[in-house]
Order: structure tokens, then sequence, then C-alpha cells
């Protein structure tokens, strides 16, 4: 079974992500959120849905996202910083408390930044060598700005 | 001045390892050159012509002496024994080896400095007036805000990676704008309102490059408690909605024109009801925290004018044209603003010799409580000079270069670095700052033409300011050959405006020619105080065209 990194280890990974919008969708798939918002009545279940970088968040407005194991934010390139948002407020704004997975050609040096807008899971691209992106799998130890772990700016903790 | 305590410490500490691994793995080949180029970026470090070139932050422009003898070993060690100070209050090394840049960087944050962000697509270093804090006519000091808004763009985990890069710039007094505010990506002028309160009015949008723009006010007055909030909600919009498939569309000026102000403001502010009030809302703690940093060093009680000053000012035509040009009132009584200039005929405009940062060093220990101040205009600056003691800093200043009595006239130009070592240039410009420094080395002359900006960049990603000079030169490539184009017209103040091109481009020796063309139709047209500037604002750009282009007989 695939790899990938999730809370800090690498686990086996248990969802199969959906890239093609004609794959057929299967209950441990994690399907395009277009798609989803599309079919969503007819769809099944599914173990979460994935954003697009430009598909912002604000489409989940009403959704019950308590109902997906997973939400994916794909980076089409490691460059494309619209998914860090994503995240953030996928976390701040709509309240959702499961797991956020990055997803496609971010790199292991992302790591740090994507852990502090609240990612806890990482699939990266076969090419990667998890053991050395587990090295790099945390922030600095310090932080001017709030984050997900503690919105609280350093200005209210020094 | 600003002091580290043992997070900011511990985060460039941080910082230093991360990159020394970095740049390690991609030595090693565990790190491709596409992954490797934005995380270099973000510490400062470009890969130019002949060799990397590493721009080392100076934020908002203060500098102790200490720090700047750091500079200068560094330069001495790791580079060849100069550096070069940039329009945004940055230090450029030229010759860094990539493999030093670790050793360099923990060099810097040994003296509590850094090169974080000092390139790449995200928020640059703040820049400010480098008079900020001993002027009489300022709103309030800016650099603790500049400060604040250090500490929130530095490593912000949302905007490491946007469209394209992002600069701010601060400013606080309504006599002048010496920070090119508005042709930042955001400019702030702290403002006072009615009731005494301290905010901002924010300008957004404004930046030069291939399309350059004077940036436009999204919002008259923020409280100051509320910056950062609604600068996450600019960044955010911008962050989404940039054009992220064109990087000459990718700057935060394109995408408020495209939407307008109105709508570019309705989605910042839509975005900001989230935010407003939330944990991002500076206390007013912390703003007597910073303010605390920036307090007045122990002035003496002294009066304007002493009679040292006065004999001199009398006596020497020299001293007195230093003392015209190159000091600055100062908001006590019987202290100066002094700028050492680094406009030496013969020296690249901003280049500074190691030898002369340890003497501006040493100036600065003996004449002005050991700091110093980089400008937009790439000088140096001593904030805080007793009067009595003008003479005796002049004479050092003459020894070491630094004497040039030329602030703001035609040969205190500001210059990019251009083909001699950038990559990106179309042409050389530092040439054409040593034929503008011959053909213009007449002090009366120059004196009598007063105040002129000239601006030089080697590409249209106009480094050298070219759009918002009085002129502007840009280096062009024509098949091969290098070309260069001259506007007038621009002004980079609270005036700030974009030059016109005046047409087809020159050859390199054309250029003086040209510009004394240009002085010749202001001479004949001005009248009486009338600037540069405001002589071509009155007669438009047609009698300087006719000059420029006419026919020799």
């Amino acid at each position: 079974m695939p790899k990938l990194i999730k809370n800090g280890e690498i686990i086996d990974n248990p969802y199969i992500w959906l890239q093609d919008a004609e794959e057929a969708v299967v209950p441990n798939g994690i399907v395009a959120a277009k798609k989803w918002l599309a079919e969503k009545d007819t769809i099944g279940d599914v173990a979460g849905i994935w954003l697009e970088a430009g598909d912002g968040v604000e489409c989940l407005q009403g959704v019950d996202l308590s109902q997906f194991d997973v939400i994916g934010v794909n980076f089409p390139a490691f460059v494309d910083g619209r998914g860090f948002s994503y995240a953030r407020l996928l976390k701040e704004r709509l309240h959702y408390q499961g797991e956020i997975r990055a997803l496609g050609n971010f790199i292991p040096d992302q790591l740090g930044y994507l852990l502090r807008v609240g990612f806890n899971s990482f699939q990266f691209n076969d090419d990667v060598d998890l053991d050395a992106a587990l090295a790099l799998h945390s922030p600095f130890s310090v932080a001017y700005q709030g984050d997900v772990s503690d919105p609280r700016p350093i200005f209210l903790r020094r | 001045m600003y002091q580290y305590d043992a997070i900011d410490q511990q985060l460039v500490a941080e910082r230093v390892a991360q990159y020394r691994d970095q740049t390690r793995r991609y030595l090693n080949k565990e790190l491709s050159e596409e992954a490797f180029l934005p995380l270099r970026l973000q510490n400062g470090l470009y890969v130019q012509r002949h060799a990397p070139m590493l721009r080392i932050a100076i934020p908002y422009g203060m500098l102790s002496s200490t720090q700047l003898r750091k500079l200068a070993d560094i330069s001495v060690r790791y580079d060849r024994s100069y550096g070069h100070f940039s329009t945004r209050q940055n230090l450029q090394l030229n010759w860094p080896k990539l493999e030093d840049v670790p050793d360099i960087l923990e060099e810097l944050a040994s003296v509590e400095m850094h090169a974080v962000q000092t390139s790449g697509n995200c928020i640059r270093n703040t820049t400010t007036d480098q008079y900020a804090g001993v002027i009489a006519d300022e709103v309030v000091d800016p650099r603790p805000y500049c400060e604040l808004i250090r500490q929130w763009s530095t490593f912000h985990p949302e905007f490491a990676f946007l469209p394209r890069k992002f600069k701010i710039a601060v400013n606080a007094t309504e006599s002048a704008d010496r920070a090119a505010t508005q042709v930042h990506d955001i400019g702030l002028h702290i403002k006072k309102n009615e009731a005494g309160e301290i905010g901002f009015k924010i300008i957004v949008g404004g930046g030069l490059g291939r399309t350059p723009m004077v940036g436009v006010t999204i919002c008259e007055f923020m409280p100051r408690q509320d910056l950062l909030t609604y600068l996450d909600a600019i960044l955010r919009v911008y962050n989404q909605q940039a054009d992220r498939k064109n990087k000459y569309k990718a700057r935060i000026k394109i995408l408020v024109k495209a939407l307008g102000i109105d709508e570019f403001r309705s989605r910042v502010e839509a975005e900001w009801a989230h935010l407003k009030g939330k944990e991002s809302t500076v206390p007013m703690s912390e703003f007597d925290r910073l303010a605390g940093f920036f307090t007045e060093p122990t002035y003496k009680t002294l009066t304007d004018k002493p009679a040292e000053l006065t004999a001199k000012l009398a006596e020497s035509a020299g001293f007195a044209r230093w003392y015209e040009r190159n000091t600055f009132d100062h908001k006590k009584a019987g202290y100066r603003i002094v700028t050492l200039s680094l406009k030496k005929p013969g020296q690249a405009p901003g280049d500074a010799t190691a030898e002369q940062m340890q003497k501006a060093a040493d100036l600065a220990d003996t004449f002005s409580f050991g700091e110093l101040r980089v400008s937009h205009e790439q000088n140096l600056v001593l904030s805080d000079v007793q009067q009595d003691q003008l003479v005796e800093l002049w004479e050092a200043a003459k020894e070491a270069g630094f004497a040039t009595p030329t602030l703001g006239l035609l040969t205190d130009m500001i210059c990019c670095p251009g083909g001699d070592f950038c990559n990106l240039a179309n042409a050389k410009s530092i040439p054409i700052a040593d034929q503008i420094q011959d053909a213009f080395n007449d002090l009366d002359y120059l004196y009598d033409l007063g105040d002129i900006d000239l601006n030089i960049s080697g590409c249209m990603n106009a480094c050298g300011h070219h759009h918002v000079g009085n002129i502007g030169i840009l280096g062009v490539d024509k098949k091969g050959e290098e070309f260069y184009q001259v506007s007038i017209g621009g002004a980079s103040g609270h005036d700030a405006s974009i030059g016109k091109i005046l047409g087809p481009s020159f050859g390199q020796e054309e250029i003086s020619g040209v510009i004394q063309k240009l002085m010749n139709v202001y001479v004949a047209n001005r009248s009486e105080e009338e600037r540069f500037i405001d002589t071509y604002r009155r007669l438009g750009i047609t009698p300087f065209k006719e000059a420029a282009y006419a026919k020799v007989n």
C-alpha cells in the first residue's frame, strides 16, 4: 500500500486520491470538491474531497464537513501558495476538524509552513523519500504570527 | 534601535540552521535546482551573471556601527571588500560563494541581522524614511510600526509563496515622502485623526517594473491596532486572486487595476470582516514595547548655529555647499542630520568599500551615538550630529570620500548594478552614471540646476526606479546592442508620477549630451525658484523632446 506522512508518522495510505473526474468513485476515494458538490445527492460515500488551487473554500460554505474523514488540497506547483490559505480557512473559518492533506507538487522543505496553517497529512509525489521528508517535519520552535496551533501572535505571548 | 530578545535570536538561528541544511542537500544533489531556487531566494541569494549575489536586509534602514563593521568584515572575508547599498535599504554583496552563504548568514545573526525574504515571491524588507525619528514634522516615529510589520511578515506561514514579490514602505510626514511609498505594493502613511488617534492611510497597487503605476488609496484611515488584520486581508485577497499564470501580471497592481479600487476594496473588506478584532489586533502594550526601542539618545542642551558653524560657513564655500546640500534640519536644537554621500565620481552609485564601511562606523561612533541609516537614494546617514562638530565631521567625511556635496542634485543618481553584474539587465548602467558624473562635474552649475532626481535602470525590472526619476534612463537591448531610453517627468514623493518616454532610444555615448539639452531647455524656460520637475509639468514634454532630437546643422 502507498505510504504517506500523517501526524508525524509514516503510515499506509488508506485513501485513494481520485485526481481524474472520470474515475469511478469508491468509498475510500478522495473526490474533487467540484465533482462532489455537483453530484452530492447521488455520489454515495466517499472518504473525503479535495480542493484544486483556485477553488477557494467559499464553495464549501454550508456543507457539513464533519462527514469527511479527509479534505485534500492540491498544489499544482510547489510555488503556488494558494493552498496555504485554504487549510487555514478550513480550520479557522469552516471549523473543519478532520484530516487536512497536502496533495501534489509541494515539497518537504515547505512542511514547516504547511504544518502551521493546519495540514496534518502529506501525500508526497512518488519520487519523494519519506524518511528524508520526515526529518523536515517541524516548524521553527518560535513564530511571530498566530497560526492554527496557537492563534496568538508573538505580542500576546512574549 | 530594536534589539533582539531570546525569541528573535532563536528564530534567526533556526533559519540559519535550516538554510545550512538546504545548501548541503543542494550541493549533495538531494535537493533539485528547481526546489532550491525559491529557498535560496528567500534567504537573499540570487545567482547572477558572474557569481551569486547576496542581498542582506537592513530593516527600515537602521544600522548600528557594530553591524556595519560586521558587514565590512563579511565583505572582506567572503567577497571582494565592497558592498552595494540598494534603493530598498538592503546591502548587496556581488561575489559571495554559494557554499559560504550559510556561514555569512550565521555571522549576520550574531549581530541581529539576516537576509530573510530579501528576494523571492514573498513580503520583502519593509522600508521607511531615513530621517525617521529625528525630524520635527513627522506624525510619530514610523520605526516601531516598521518593526511590527517586520515581525508580522517574517515567516508568515500563509504568504511565503505569493504570486510575486511584495513590498511595503512606510511614511510618517506630510512634508515629504522619502520612501517612495506610492510606488510600493502597499504604501502606508501614518496619520492622526481628529481625536488624535494614530492610524494609517493605506495605498495599494503601486509599483514599477514593466507596468509602472502609482498606488491608489484603499483606506483613508485605519486605526493602528487594526493594521495587521487589514494587511492580512489584503494579502489574502492578493494571494488568492492575482494572476499566477503570467509573472508580468502577477503583481498586486495588476489585480487592483483589473478589478478597480472599489471592487478590490470591497473584497478586502469582506475578508477583513472575518479578521477584525481577532488575535492579530495589536494591543497598546505592544506599541509601547516597540516604541521603547526607539527612544531618544541622550541629547545635550544646545542651540542652533553655534559660533564654530557660522564662522566656517562664512569662511569656506566648500563647507557651506556641503552644509547646504548634505545636511538636514534636526528636531533638536544644536543638532543636524548628515548624509554621507555614496555618489563619489569614479565609484558606482551606492557602492561602499569595506574601508569606507569601517570609516562610516567610526564616524557614527564619534559623531552620532553609534547609529546610521541607509537611504532609498543609496546613501548613508548620520542622524544625530552636533552642529558644533560638523566641521570636524566634514573634514573626516571628505577624507573618506563621503563628502560629495551633491545630495538631491543631478549627479546624486539612483543606479542599479546593471549589466556589469546582473543577469536580467539589458544594458550596463554604471558606465552611464560615470559618464554623467564626468560631464556634470561643475558644482556651480549643478547647484544652479538644483533638485533633480536622475534614476538609471539596466532593464525594465526598474531596480534603479527610472520611472520615477525626474529624468529616467532605461537600458534596452536592440539586436544585441545596448541602447538607452530616456524619460522625463517622473517623481517618487507625495507628488508621485510616472515619467514619459522622450522618444527613440539613444546610444550610450549620447546620453550626457541629451541630458545637457534637457537642462538647457529647463534653464532657458524656468521661472525663479522653479524646480526642473515643475518646469516640465508647466511646459509638457514637447520642448524637451524637440531639443533632444533636434538635428545638428
